[in-house]
């Protein structure tokens, strides 16, 4: 019987909240984007999508750990870090490459930086959490 | 949409989220006191969405109904559900969650206000 990591308690509970709401915003603004102007920026608003994608599956999998969710939070936490700090550096390198924002333009400063930050807290928060042998 | 409504349930949320930071600092899980908070909390949320919604559909504003409407609802159901989620765990780790959920809904309810008055307006 594998060990349950309780990324969905303490301090996790929190976290998942922050995770939600992110996934929740991200969803809605890729949502009206995508309906409203797909053609437009097609690059930013499928980022947003992917973007949302990434947020929901870590929102789920920290919400409910187990043997086979706990490693795919750390898969998606992961591509949520490399995610903003790729975007972000994109975006502040070339603004032209992405005529609309994403959640991870410049580093999620429209999002008061807790798009940069979140990944950091996440990928500790599933550290500490890790089994101990 | 009416100011004074935004900037009470702006203040009650922070309120929220200052009193819930009190208790978890005092290592509480979530009582009656941040229940009734949230309670009158969601009750001036579901005031504005009735009003918004009134006002959209009665008004020919220049607005994004779409996602107007949308904030309105995400941020009707936001606290109950954070505060479900809450719940959950009876100790200090739910009582952080109504902290979280008191300091993003005054960023909700702005963007809704924002939706509603546009840019340059």
């Amino acid at each position: 019987m594998p060990e349950v990591q309780p990324t969905n308690q303490g301090w996790g509970r929190a976290l998942v909240l922050v995770y939600a709401v992110f996934a929740i915003s991200a969803l809605g603004r890729s949502s009206v984007q995508l309906a409203e102007k797909a053609g437009e920026a097609p690059l930013a608003y499928g980022l947003s999508a992917f973007a949302a994608v990434v947020y929901a599956v870590a929102t789920f999998c920290l919400a409910r750990p187990g043997p086979r969710t706990t490693p795919l939070a750390w898969a998606a936490v992961g591509v949520e870090l490399v995610g903003v700090l790729v975007v972000g550096t994109l975006t502040v390198a070339d603004p032209a490459l992405f005529p609309d924002d994403t959640v991870w333009s410049a580093y999620g400063a429209g999002y008061g930086w807790v798009p940069a930050v979140l990944p950091f807290v996440g990928l500790a928060w599933l550290w500490h959490t890790r089994p101990r042998r | 949409m009416i100011d004074p409504l935004q900037t009470a349930l702006i203040v009650v949320s922070l309120i929220l989220a200052a009193v819930a930071a009190v208790q978890v600092a005092m290592d509480r899980p979530t009582g009656g006191l941040l229940l009734g908070i949230a309670a009158l909390l969601e009750l001036g949320l579901l005031a504005q969405a009735v009003i918004g919604i009134g006002q959209l559909v009665s008004g020919d504003r220049d607005v994004n109904g779409v996602v107007f409407v949308g904030y309105l609802l995400a941020t009707l159901l936001f606290l109950p559900l954070a505060t479900l989620w809450a719940l959950g765990e009876r100790s200090r780790g739910g009582t952080a969650v109504l902290v979280v959920a008191g300091l993003v809904l005054p960023v909700l309810v702005l963007r809704a206000q924002q939706v509603w008055t546009p840019v340059g307006a």
